[in-house]
């Protein structure tokens, strides 16, 4: 059960027209296009997307994706599941009630466990290896847990483990966190993934229902669950390709959302999207190859540590630290420098773009200048964390 | 704080009686209606303390009826009762407070309202000296 309701207001206004899974994320993919891919690598094929939010473009999106390498007669889907306003007459109040309101779908199937995941995470990740140690510990759940230095959890949910990998705390943002058993320098945070035994998930849920709380798994449930000493296990996460450095990110805010695409565009990026042992699928519109060409007066065009995509054209233009959704086009004399261009941006000639999100189907006019001047920028776009987004549909001239 | 009200939705004329009886009997209120409808109409005139739900209902059945009252207060106990034991492997059951089997002896259905009261610290009302049923 994939969590892809996300309102996503951190990310506005990437999130203006679609549910935060549901955004572009790393040129050609969605950021939902994570989670499904992990699922089909790792043998998931029963899929059932909990989406509330502005999901049209997501649904469209998944289907174009998923439909074609999903057999029906196997009983593979990935279906959606918004809110049905049957068993309960509310949008879902939160991660757990969307659960909650969904029980049908379990006691349909009666799976002896289930994997539940947030659909706007970053990462790569075999959840076999995690279900196999589930089912070895006899667990009512499991976490997966990425083990960080303690300094950076400070802003995350960190989990207290003994030595055994049973968890014996659960804390939200902690000042001081816990390390782990051996590992004092390190702490373990939770990623959102999680495995439970169905009957247990159920019945976590149903209490959760009957509670004043803002009905979420890391605030409300979990903390219960683990108060209450029931058999909950960390599961640590490593890479699938088995890198020193596994990859997560929550990309939950516009900074977050641009350093996860400069993690992208390392010479080895952390998360490595050429690994074919564990493709990311997409869908991929029927575009014409990337080109790099002359612009007018023969200007030549530069472009180094990028990825560009179908359909772009730089024509002269000077990329550098960028990514390029489908479409995009850079015209003679323009300098784009550490920004992600959404589908079908043109950068006018001679414009010039520092740090900047430019969202879907924006005309930057030429001579424009956009990152240069955060309070000029403050005016007419929205500034965060020194990044400048503009959004879609603004005009400019 | 006066006696507490018990909330029966049953559609079986007979079994509704017997309850409406023999609760009011022990010392509660009682509302007491044939279906799922009429049970959250009655939630919105009513202050009620506990629901007494069937299950096999027509129209609204008691766990399409469970979803809407916790949807309308989800502090409110409700008690399940049927003469169906397998109901309570239905995931869509567990939300209820208590689930308790029809027998002619309402013993445990006693027990299992006092024991939500006072789980809220209501008091539960004085019992008869000798149980009627």
């Amino acid at each position: 059960m994939v969590l892809a309701g996300g309102e996503g207001q951190r990310l506005h206004p990437l999130t203006s027209q679609t549910a935060k899974p549901g955004v572009r994320f790393g040129g050609t993919y969605r950021m939902i296009d994570f989670t499904l891919s992990n699922c089909i690598n790792s043998g998931l094929r029963r899929i059932h997307l909990l989406t509330q939010y502005a999901s049209t473009s997501l649904s469209r999106h998944v289907r174009r994706t998923w439909a074609a390498r999903l057999s029906d007669d196997l009983d593979e889907f990935v279906d959606f599941v918004p809110p049905q306003r049957l068993f309960a007459d509310r949008w879902y109040a939160g991660t757990a009630d969307a659960i909650f309101q969904n029980l049908f779908i379990l006691q349909e199937g009666r799976p002896d466990a289930v994997v539940l995941l947030s659909g706007d995470h970053a990462y790569k990740m075999d959840y076999g290896a995690m279900i196999a140690h589930h089912e070895r510990m006899g667990a009512d759940l499991t976490i997966a847990a990425l083990a960080v230095p303690r300094p950076s959890a400070t802003q995350l949910g960190v989990i207290a483990a003994d030595a055994s990998g049973r968890v014996v705390g659960f804390l939200e943002k902690p000042a001081d966190p816990p390390g782990m058993p051996g590992r004092p320098d390190v702490a373990l945070v939770n990623m959102g993934v999680y495995v439970w035994r169905t009957k247990a998930l159920v019945e976590a849920v149903s209490a959760d229902a009957r509670t004043k709380s803002t009905h979420d798994f890391g605030r409300d449930v979990i903390p219960a669950a683990v108060q209450q000493g029931r058999p909950i296990y960390i599961h640590e996460f490593t890479d699938p390709a088995g890198s020193p450095h596994p990859y997560w990110r929550d990309i939950g805010t516009l900074e977050s959302y641009w350093q996860a695409h400069m993690d992208l565009i390392a010479p080895v990026p952390e998360l490595d999207l050429y690994d074919h042992d564990w493709p990311i699928y997409t869908y991929k519109p029927p575009l014409p190859p990337a080109k790099v060409v002359c612009g007018a007066d023969n200007c030549a065009a530069s472009v180094s540590n990028c990825l560009l995509t179908a359909g772009c054209i730089v024509s002269g233009g000077n990329v550098q630290n960028s990514v390029l959704s489908p479409g995009a086009r850079v015209e003679s004399g323009a300098q784009v420098s550490e920004c992600v261009l959404m589908d079908d941006v043109v950068v006018g000639a001679g414009a010039s773009l520092h740090r900047v999100i430019v969202d879907e189907g924006v005309r930057i006019p030429p001579g424009f200048r956009i990152g240069h001047d955060p309070e000029e920028d403050a005016k007419r776009f929205v500034v965060a964390s020194g990044i400048t987004v503009v959004p879609r549909r603004v005009v400019l001239d | 704080m006066g006696q507490p009200t018990i909330l029966v939705i049953e559609d079986d004329d007979n079994q509704r009686l017997l309850y409406e009886e023999d609760l009011k009997w022990m010392g509660y209120n009682v509302v007491a209606v044939k279906n799922g409808h009429d049970g959250l109409q009655a939630l919105q005139n009513e202050t009620v303390h506990v629901v007494l739900l069937d299950i096999a209902m027509p129209g609204m059945d008691g766990i399409e009826a469970l979803g809407k009252i916790l949807d309308h207060d989800n502090q409110l106990p409700v008690i399940l009762n049927t003469a169906y034991s397998s109901y309570k492997d239905d995931f869509m059951t567990w939300a209820a407070e208590a689930y308790v089997i029809k027998s002619h002896n309402l013993s445990e259905l006693h027990q299992a309202i006092a024991a939500v009261l006072e789980k809220r610290g209501i008091a539960v009302p004085e019992p008869p000296a000798e149980e009627g049923c």
